[in-house]
């Protein structure tokens, strides 16, 4: 349930992509079993600017609600729409379907610096 | 992602070794549910394979079963023992006979603050027995022994019982498959007997289990509640599990216990009944035996109902995408703060945020009003409604 090709934050969310392009954005299996039935997603606007480590918005289960932080700093150039009406996608599909963002890095080498799978795996099962 | 942060009201997990454990823990822990501490106990707040949603459907559509026994069970008897529970608690036990259950408050003498709501089983004029709250049960005991009049006993037999909630609309064919009783009106009880043939697993003893069936519930939905003495929890648990299962039962944990309630406007102790909160604020003046001549309570839940209560609960549906949640400030159209959200949830069945709120009287607000939730920062419309919010189908 820790895809290898994917980089992760401590804070339980996925990037996809090395940071020369836009890369993808999520919360990973470990998030989405934790939370619940996810009932409500708030994302940032395409355009906003977010900053690695702060808030960009929040995902809601029917008992419990988090923020999520962005991975990295960067520009939204993309949201997953799909997420508005059936959020449920991300506990059924959170590295597929359930994306939740895509992020144009402003600093491609930034991605080089999140946790490996093997790390992030470490993280969930100490 | 921050860790979740609990938002249904319960409390914060204490060290696991702190709380009490049903008798059904270890079959919860093999069905993979997810625990959580209600009133100093640990129970499954949800299943693996299930989830709030899917129990919450279950239990709309089919048939679900909750383990509750970490609600509390006294028993009064002695002569005069329905007299006595009767000048404590608020509603009138006159009202019903032996064989029928009353839900009824236990209110603060001085304040008429609600100490906690519980379903009393009226056995017969020499025996009353109670399902308080599990947080609650020490203190309601307490106050009715010390008021206890000598040759009437109060025991506190909360770990003796399991209860298990059998909920949903194919309740009674389950129940019936097993030979239990499912004809009686609601909020009528009786004792019962599952017997091993139907049970499929010997008791402990090689005997029958005696069991009260009651028609009772939390969620809206025709149900049973079946009081069953704690050594044959796991029996009548796995025999409910196997003979459900062409039903598809689902077992359910108290996070769908709450967004079932909920939409029903059901109070839950701790958040929409405290003892801050009278029963004439909550609404739940339905439950007071208004002309018995004594009641904890009495005269100033009399005053506070002839002035009108400085505040009153409402149902609050939202009109975007917010979900109120237990704490958050609810707003006038001006930004004013007029109350506070007591309990708060995503209702599964409407699909939009459902809250219950204590609103101002001063505030004036009233039904099909717009008010403004502060949801973490943001303004959510919601609109004042008279609960419930789903119709319920109890009887």
């Amino acid at each position: 349930m820790i895809p290898e090709d994917l980089r992760y934050t401590a804070e339980h969310e996925w990037v996809a992509g090395d940071g020369s392009g836009p890369v993808r954005v999520g919360i990973t299996h470990f998030a989405q079993d934790a939370l619940g039935d996810i009932v409500y997603v708030q994302l940032p606007d395409e355009g906003a600017t977010v900053q690695a480590g702060e808030s960009f918005g929040e995902v809601e289960s029917t008992k419990s609600v988090s923020e999520i932080y962005a991975p990295l700093t960067g520009t939204v150039v993309a949201r997953n729409e799909q997420l508005t009406d059936t959020p449920e996608v991300i506990n059924t599909d959170p590295y597929g379907s359930g994306w939740l963002v895509e992020i144009a890095p402003s600093d491609a080498s930034a991605v080089a610096g999140l946790l490996t799978a093997d790390a992030y795996r470490e993280l969930t099962e100490s | 992602m921050t860790d979740p942060t609990q938002v249904t009201g319960e409390t914060p997990e204490p060290p696991a070794d702190a709380l009490r454990r049903s008798p059904l823990h270890e079959r919860h822990a093999a069905l993979g549910a997810k625990f959580a501490a209600f009133g100093g106990w640990s129970m499954p707040l949800e299943y693996a394979g299930g989830g709030v949603l899917r129990e919450h459907t279950a239990v709309r559509t089919g048939v679900g079963v909750f383990d509750v026994s970490h609600l509390g069970k006294a028993r009064v008897t002695g002569p005069g023992a329905a007299d006595f529970v009767n000048a404590c608690l608020s509603n009138d036990l006159g009202r019903i006979g032996p064989g029928r259950a009353q839900y009824t408050l236990c209110c603060d003498e001085v304040t008429g603050g609600v100490l906690d709501d519980i379903i009393a089983y009226l056995h017969g004029p020499e025996h009353v027995f109670l399902i308080p709250n599990a947080a609650n049960t020490a203190e309601v005991v307490r106050r009715l022994r010390a008021a206890a009049p000598a040759g009437i006993t109060v025991t506190d037999e909360h770990e003796a019982y399991a209860v298990l909630a059998v909920q949903g609309p194919r309740s009674a064919e389950l129940l019936g498959t097993l030979g239990l009783p499912t004809g009686h009106g609601y909020m009528s009880f009786s004792t019962a007997e599952l017997g091993l043939s139907t049970a499929g697993a010997a008791t402990p003893d090689g005997d029958l289990v005696s069991l009260v069936v009651c028609r009772t519930g939390y969620t809206g939905e025709h149900g049973y509640e079946l009081v069953v003495p704690a050594e044959a929890a796991t029996t009548v648990w796995d025999a409910l599990l196997a003979a459900g299962e062409p039903y598809g039962i689902r077992a359910c944990g108290l996070g769908a216990r709450d967004t079932l309630r909920t939409e029903m406007g059901y109070p839950l102790h701790g958040q929409d009944l405290s003892p801050e909160i009278t029963p004439v604020q909550a609404r739940a003046g339905w439950a007071v035996g208004w002309d018995k001549p004594a009641f904890w309570g009495r005269d100033a839940l009399l005053a506070e109902k002839a002035a009108g209560p400085r505040r009153t609960l409402w149902g609050l549906l939202a009109l975007d995408r917010g979900i109120p949640r237990p704490g958050m400030t609810v707003l006038a159209a001006d930004g004013t703060p007029v109350g506070t959200v007591t309990s708060g949830t995503f209702s599964p069945t409407r699909k939009a945020g459902i809250a219950l709120a204590l609103l101002d009287s001063a505030a004036g607000l009233g039904q099909d009003d717009e008010v403004e939730v502060d949801v973490r920062g943001r303004r959510a419309a919601m609109r004042i409604v008279r609960p419930p919010f789903v119709q319920p189908s109890v009887k």
